[in-house]
């Protein structure tokens, strides 16, 4: 008939979705995120009333001294921030410190001056040497642990826990190895995780991980309330930050380097939010690209703080017996203290994914479905083209 | 000559047909018979799982009877108003928080004569000056019959303070049938001055603590221990205030947050696995005292006592100037701090505060049976919930994660926790304190199967990963087995043929 008329109305359809497309994101993002921001509270306060934090060095061997560097940087910063010692697993082979390769025996150094001793005189390692297996770490976080393990080797957390799970070593797509003799994937992670939620073992969970294609790690879960971090995407490596002489090893990896340098300005008070750190990551200076997965999570990362994972207690209430001098700071936080999630969690869950589509950059939800069903009609309209032409 | 040394292959004895025959035949019913050997070696034991009578729970919510009875002869013509009053009063609550009340089943009458059994009872009295309460028995003073409703419903309100009226819900510690309280005094550093040496602990606890402790015991079982120590820094600077001559030193609510420094202080040991509820008395060292929390206008406020939710309480003790630089607190000087730590132990294990005014008959009892019940029922509520969720997630689970094991005795421990959880929905349960054990029972139950070693399931493993493990060690044996039994068949075959052409 008139093909030429036909294909000039296909291509001006297909013109219009795509610069609608590019045009209106930032627009109608920004205005989403305004609508849904309005109301929110400057810095709520969280759920949670303690804190724990797994974190897992995976390797052992001297040449991966940076490895247990970076499991004991992390493990100093938590305690710094407030996390007691009882409240912190640290898995860790342990044969960096006292290795005879080491040239200062006992000391373990982040940094190629040696200014500071991670190990120090006051370190508690949980999960020692070959105690750092898959199925030991399962059991941990499941709770799955036989009668006789000692309160050290527990996680004791309840609805009402924010964990932080920090896991190093060599990895690939979708798996760490653990001690070169097995590994975990993915799916194992993921599934502990989902156990842990229908026991109401956590209130919230922040994982971070750093190892090659790490990103990968926290691909799989599908457990609510999951802040996931990891140092490097698919089909890429996470390399070390620095090599010292006279330790003779590389002493630490880039993408732990700088979230603890980040994290050293921050102290116990601080009011950094998560969405600071994240938006902290230097793809050049690391030299891969950090990923973040927050469509788990359902609290806006502005408005999540740091501490909420690294510190120590959210909330404190002063009674009195007077009831003139109540002290009444405390009544508005108890109430967000309550229950948070379920009094908004319909904004904020929308907001979590617009704000994720700001790192994807795959549009708005409204441009997405714009752009689906344009799709759609300039197939359903091609086909219709067809059967004409057949027909006639 | 070599010719003469060898032999006919045919005559040799292993040679011979039907000894390799045997031999190879050996070698197969060995694989045959090892094969269901394999089989239940290598496959998981998921034994099922009442899975139908636990989704028949998911409708089901635990319903507490709660009956109120109004004595008809002392408030004579206010009966009737009363009883509709109560009711009223009583579904408004319901609407405003039905987490707190939705489970009770709130029935209000009046009676004649002698109050029935199970029942809370309330009477006016003309001669009283506030309300009493004694047992399960309410009486309040004419004057203040408006306030009945408020005053009962209060009463029967779990997690309440009484002043402001307000729930401490987020403040309650989880509940377990077992909790270790750690007394711990804290010199923040005894080398700089003043040091507290010693306390009348034991004689203090058995005065404030050990009467509520007794009295719920029907909820927990505590074990108590307390120490010393003369060395507790704290991580921040307080804020100093200064108004001429006196100087304070503030803590802020963001100081509150931070005051415990777990890093340096040692408060409890890990002897067991129980949950600790901590009970701090700080005494600040000379060069931060006197130590107070400051309000959000940051001016000291009377209070010295916090609580930290579900951790413990912690009292400020600044010592007097005139103390002698080795100090034993005596029991005038603890009663107040004991007394904080009481109240801040029934903050923590949940038990309601009486309304503002109303005493109890019995000062030996620091509980009156309107608290312990009202605080059953909320325990015994939120184990039901939490033991049907758990055996939900159990089924969930096991369904979800093919590889999972399930034995004999996870099982028997879901059955058990059913069992209960039934009989506790199945009855009336006018004595809290039997719905209570039910409920905890069933709870423990469903926790220990959850948390049963043997289901942890095994680890993720994809097809190809079992092809990788069982080439290398099967195809080596399985090649020579195939290639004589192909050898073997085609010869019999041969045989064969050959026979029948020859005959």
């Amino acid at each position: 008939m008139h093909p030429f008329p036909f294909s000039t109305l296909v291509f001006f359809l297909c013109l219009a979705l795509h610069v609608e497309s590019t045009n209106t994101d930032t627009a109608r993002e920004a205005a989403v995120h305004h609508f849904f921001t309005r109301n929110a509270p400057a810095v709520p306060e969280s759920a949670h009333t303690n804190n724990w934090a797994v974190l897992v060095c995976a390797s052992r061997y001297w040449f991966n001294y940076r490895h247990m560097a970076n499991a004991l940087g992390m493990y100093r910063t938590v305690k710094r921030l407030g996390i007691p010692d009882s409240n912190i697993i640290l898995m860790l082979a342990d044969d960096a410190a006292c290795n005879s390769r080491n040239h200062f025996p006992g000391c373990v150094f982040a940094n190629r001056g040696h200014a500071l001793d991670l190990y120090g005189e006051n370190i508690e390692v949980d999960y020692r040497g070959y105690e750092v297996t898959v199925e030991n770490f399962i059991r941990l976080l499941t709770g799955r642990v036989e009668p006789s393990v000692p309160r050290s080797k527990r996680l004791l957390t309840d609805d009402r826990s924010n964990i932080f799970v920090y896991m190093t070593g060599h990895g690939g797509d979708e798996f760490l190895k653990f001690q070169d003799s097995e590994e975990i994937s993915a799916f194992d992670i993921a599934d502990a995780f989902e156990q842990m939620w229908q026991k109401k073992r956590y209130n919230e969970i922040f994982f971070m991980i750093d190892t090659c294609q790490a990103n990968t790690m926290y691909s799989k879960f599908y457990s609510p309330n999951i802040l996931a971090t990891g140092s490097s995407q698919l089909g890429e490596n996470s390399y070390s930050y620095e090599n010292d002489e006279d330790v003779g090893v590389s002493v630490i990896d880039s993408y732990t380097h700088f979230v603890l340098e980040y994290l050293e300005g921050i102290n116990k008070t601080g009011t950094t939010s998560m969405k600071d750190l994240f938006d902290n990551y230097d793809p050049v200076a690391i030299r891969s690209h950090p990923g973040v997965r927050s469509d788990l999570f359902h609290r806006p990362l502005e408005q999540t703080l740091i501490t909420d994972f690294f510190g120590g207690v959210a909330h404190a209430e002063v009674i009195t017996d007077r009831p003139t001098e109540h002290y009444s700071h405390t009544q508005g936080s108890s109430d967000a203290a309550i229950d948070p999630m379920e009094k908004d969690s319909r904004p904020v869950h929308e907001l979590a994914e617009v704000l994720q589509t700001f790192s994807d950059g795959t549009g708005n939800p409204v441009t997405r479905l714009l752009r689906a069903w344009g799709s759609v009609s300039i197939i359903g309209l091609l086909i219709a083209r067809a059967i004409f032409k057949t027909k006639r | 000559m070599s010719g003469h040394s060898l032999k006919d292959p045919s005559t040799l004895l292993f040679q011979k047909q039907w000894i390799r025959r045997w031999i190879f035949g050996s070698y197969m019913a060995l694989v045959l018979l090892g094969l269901p050997l394999w089989w239940r070696t290598t496959s998981i034991e998921r034994l099922s799982l009442p899975t139908l009578r636990i989704d028949s729970l998911g409708g089901k919510e635990l319903h507490l009877p709660l009956s109120v009875a109004i004595d008809a002869a002392s408030t004579g013509t206010l009966s009737d108003s009363l009883v509709h009053r109560l009711r009223s009063t009583f579904e408004s609550r319901k609407e405003q928080a039905p987490n707190l009340y939705s489970h009770l089943e709130f029935s209000v009458d009046s009676f004649q004569g002698a109050a029935p059994p199970d029942t809370y009872s309330v009477s006016l009295s003309e001669d009283a000056q506030f309300p009493i309460i004694q047992n399960k028995h309410l009486s309040v003073p004419i004057h203040q019959a408006s306030k009945v409703p408020d005053l009962l419903i209060s009463l029967l309100t779990p997690y309440e303070t009484a002043s402001p009226p307000g729930t401490f819900r987020h403040l309650v510690a989880k509940y377990s049938p077992r909790y270790r309280l750690s007394f711990t005094l804290l010199n923040e550093d005894a080398a700089a001055g003043k040091v507290v040496v010693g306390w009348d602990v034991a004689k203090m606890i058995s005065r404030w603590i050990a009467p509520i402790l007794e009295q719920t015991s029907e909820l927990h079982n505590f074990t108590i221990e307390s120490q010393i120590r003369f060395y507790a820094p704290l991580a921040f600077e307080p804020r100093i205030l200064s108004n001429g001559e006196d100087m304070v030193h503030g803590l802020t609510q963001e100081h509150l947050k931070v005051f415990v420094n777990p890093a340096e202080w040692t408060l409890a040991s890990g002897v067991s696995n129980d949950p600790v509820l901590h009970f701090v008395l700080f005494v600040p060292s000379d060069s931060h005292s006197p130590l107070r929390i400051l309000n959000d206008a940051s001016q000291p406020i009377f209070s010295d006592v916090f609580v930290l939710p579900q951790w413990g309480g912690i009292v400020l003790l600044n010592l007097p100037t005139d103390v002698p630089p080795k100090h034993h607190l005596t029991e005038t000087e603890l009663d107040h701090v004991f007394s904080s730590f009481q109240t801040q132990l029934r903050r923590l294990i949940g038990v309601s505060d009486l309304p503002p005014g109303v005493q109890s008959a019995d000062p030996d009892r620091p509980l009156t049976d309107f608290q312990l019940d009202t605080l059953y029922r909320q325990r015994a509520f939120e184990n039901a919930g939490s033991s049907k969720e758990t055996l939900q997630s159990i089924i969930k689970l096991v369904h979800q994660i093919p590889n999972m094991p399930v034995g004999q005795d996870v099982r028997d421990d879901v059955r058990g926790a059913l069992s209960a959880l039934e009989v506790l929905y199945a009855g009336v349960w006018r004595v809290p304190a039997s719905a209570l054990q039910h409920s905890s029972r069933s709870l423990a139950l469903a926790s220990r199967a959850f948390f049963n070693p043997g289901m942890l399931a095994l680890l993720y493993f994809p097809a190809e990963h079992k092809y990788a493990v069982y080439t290398p060690l099967f195809a080596p044996v399985a090649v020579p087995l195939v290639v004589t039994l192909l050898r073997e068949v085609s010869a019999w075959r041969k045989d064969r043929r050959e026979k029948r052409s020859a005959t």
